[in-house]
């Protein structure tokens, strides 16, 4: 294949995923085209791209994950090649190829590698034949209850009943015994129909105190494949990432290795090209076994980047333009240590109630070794239409425990008002003996929130001293000047004033 | 100016004098020497007794919300010298369910009429990909279901009524 620059790329995505592709296509000279549905004209993508089209309503199965309108605008702008991000069309095998029979470049693996190690027995099937160790369990998808049943007492219960199409969490149920398997059944399998337009499940044996830890490889269309070492993604909620870090506390150089060869050899087998994630469970005796491959760029690849020097968003595009990569496994090291928080519109003291809504204010640290992947500004409203990630906070320093400090720091600066956010969960999370010590697997969240949170009387003062102040100048101002003008005592009575006003036009209205 | 603030289940008297950013505060009769200077409409940054606070600050109808780094603390205000007195929630009586944000109606779980547990699904809300199950505040009978499936609503709207 002929390396060829691309002059122009569609960045099929929306919110930070987005705004990330756009930053890299703009550092190296191409131009961006951004697609965003009626509720994200205002969006941040939209405002950074150098184009921007139209792809119908709000609902995303109307707009982002419209295959047709996305190659539509992709044809009507000019571009070169389509990037996915993640999520959306980014492992739709049907997207991949419309775009190859358009001849648009997707950036990313081919469609038949994503059919391939999209549907998850057959991505185990590839492991096996790898010689991956894959976690004990069906190699094949079955329809049968009673054959499902005898699967599960040939593997032995506990056992995770996962989504032959899966991914997300979704259509994962836990199954402790024969009794509940029959209910957690139904609920799998009509989760992943809903999800996916799949009801296949299959099973696989329940590992316990399970650690996520995944490798993140690259591989050019010249036989080339590097692996970028691992990430640590065991703090989870409801089966998702919430923080990451890269080197994994758990991994010895010895296990690292192990796990980037096997890694290396079924991106080797598979022919696999562009930047791919495999994801590993380490149970307690540090053995890893293959839990499923994701065919696109990860959300957390920042850890990866920080630790690495590698930008992976722009190895994505050199590798689509034909070029071969740039570096060889020997010239790759991890320095330092990186961690991610993912800051959601969730409320983490409500069971992550979803928190749309107006970001009144914002404020977002910076300094020393600190990056911030937002997908919104102040005075954006957060749909209700789509994932709840605003931004990801990521952190690099010399060692471990200094990024630890270092993140709660950036997270001590970071201010959302307007909506609930995942940022108070972090310092509970960060100030944590466990994470400290690195010693924590996939149950860890749950037990952390469990614990509660401890309050300091001193911040119950100082809240009730602001807000009293608040209300005492409100009240001066709209008693010494009943109209906005220059005697406003303060921004803040001016503030009141407004917001009276406002409401009291509200209600004639 | 004196106010009751609500604060986490407890009423604190608190009396406001000065002005042009210093204060004098008394919170319970002990006294706070406050200097604050408001950062644009939704921050404030405080120095009390030498030390340095930046809080972020959300009006709600019944007060504030103050946000800290790792936490947000929301006071209710009444002005007491008005007499005015704080919101005391009922403890007796109907209990009503409304919506923690705003999001599309996926499923009504239970009828006006049905005998429900405290903490059982009453109402199923999509927002932002995820369901949520929303649960009665109380046992009892479900009195009224103010929405229909499919209806787009809004935070803090009506959802059930439970008596």
């Amino acid at each position: 294949m002929s390396a060829h620059a691309f002059r122009k790329v569609l960045v099929a995505n929306r919110g930070e995923i987005a705004v990330r592709v756009i930053r890299a296509c703009r550092e190296m000279g191409i131009l961006s085209v951004a697609v965003f549905s009626e509720k994200d004209r205002a969006a941040l993508h939209v405002r950074l791209a150098d184009e921007a089209l139209p792809i119908g309503p709000a609902p995303s199965r109307e707009s982002y994950l419209r295959i047709d309108r996305v190659l539509d605008a992709a044809r009507a702008s000019g571009a070169e090649a389509v990037h996915p991000g993640y999520g959306f069309l980014a492992e739709n095998a049907a997207f991949a190829r419309a775009c190859e029979e358009a001849g648009i470049v997707f950036i990313g693996p081919r469609s038949e590698t994503i059919a391939l190690m999209g549907e998850k027995t057959s991505a185990r099937r590839e492991a096996v034949a790898a010689g991956v160790p894959v976690v004990p369990g069906m190699l094949e998808p079955l329809a049968d209850e009673g054959e499902i049943a005898r699967e599960a007492e040939r593997i032995g219960y506990p056992v995770m009943l996962k989504a032959a199409a899966g991914g997300g969490g979704k259509g994962l149920r836990l199954v402790a015994s024969p009794a509940e398997l029959r209910p957690a059944l139904a609920r799998a399998r009509s989760e992943a129909g809903g999800a996916f337009g799949d009801e296949r499940v299959y099973l696989e044996k329940a590992i316990v105190r399970p650690r996520h830890v995944e490798i993140q490889v690259l591989a050019d269309h010249h036989g080339h494949a590097v692996h970028l070492f691992e990430r640590e993604c065991s703090i989870q909620r409801r089966h998702q990432k919430v923080i990451e870090e890269s080197p994994s506390p758990l991994l010895t150089p010895g296990l690292r290795e192990r796990m980037g060869e096997l890694a290396v050899a079924l991106v080797k087998r598979t022919g696999y090209v562009n930047a791919g994630t495999l994801e590993f469970l380490v149970d307690e005796g540090r053995d890893p076994w293959f839990l499923e491959m994701n065919t696109r760029l990860q959300v957390e690849h920042p850890v990866t980047e920080m630790v690495t020097g590698i930008d992976v968003v722009k190895a994505q595009i050199r590798i689509a333009q034909g070029e071969p990569l740039a570096f060889r496994q020997e010239d790759l090291r991890q320095r330092g240590h990186s961690i991610e928080c993912r800051v959601y519109a969730e409320d983490p003291d409500a069971g992550f109630l979803p928190s749309p809504g107006t970001i009144l204010a914002l404020r977002v640290p910076s300094g020393p070794g600190v990056r911030d992947d937002s997908g919104v500004y102040e005075g954006w409203t957060v749909p209700i239409d789509y994932d709840p990630l605003l931004s990801k906070l990521s952190v690099w320093a010399e060692s471990r425990d200094e990024a630890v400090r270092r993140m709660r720091r950036a997270v001590a600066e970071y201010r959302v008002v307007g909506i609930k956010t995942t940022l108070p969960l972090f310092e509970r999370v960060l100030a944590h003996p466990a994470f400290a010590a690195g010693d924590y697997d996939t149950s860890f969240l749950d037990t952390a929130l469990a614990a509660g949170k401890t309050r300091r009387g001193r911040e119950v003062e100082i809240a009730v001293a602001a807000a009293a102040i608040r209300a005492y100048e409100e009240r001066r101002a709209a008693r010494l000047s009943p109209v906005a003008g220059p005697a406003a005592a303060s921004a803040w009575g001016a503030a009141g004033r407004r917001e009276a006003h406002g409401r009291r036009l509200g209600s004639q209205g | 100016m004196i106010f009751d603030a609500t604060v986490e289940g407890r009423t604190i008297r608190v009396e406001v004098r000065g002005g042009g950013g210093r204060y004098s505060l008394s919170l319970d009769a002990s006294p706070l020497e406050v200097d604050l200077v408001p950062i644009g409409r939704h921050f404030a940054s405080l120095l009390v007794a030498g030390e340095s606070h930046e809080v972020g600050i959300e009006k709600r109808p019944e007060g504030f919300v103050v946000h800290f780094p790792g936490d947000a603390v929301s006071v209710d205000l009444a002005e007491a010298a008005r007499g005015v007195s704080a919101p005391v929630r009922r403890a007796h009586g109907p209990a009503s369910l409304t919506a923690p944000m705003p999001g599309r109606v996926v499923r009504v779980l239970e009828a006006p009429g049905a005998e429900v547990a405290a903490g059982q699904g009453l109402v199923v809300i999509e927002a932002m990909k995820m369901e949520n199950e929303l649960k009665s505040p109380r046992a009892g009978r479900v009195l009224e279901v103010a929405v229909r499936e499919g209806q787009a609503v809004e935070a803090g709207a009506l959802l059930a009524l439970v008596g």
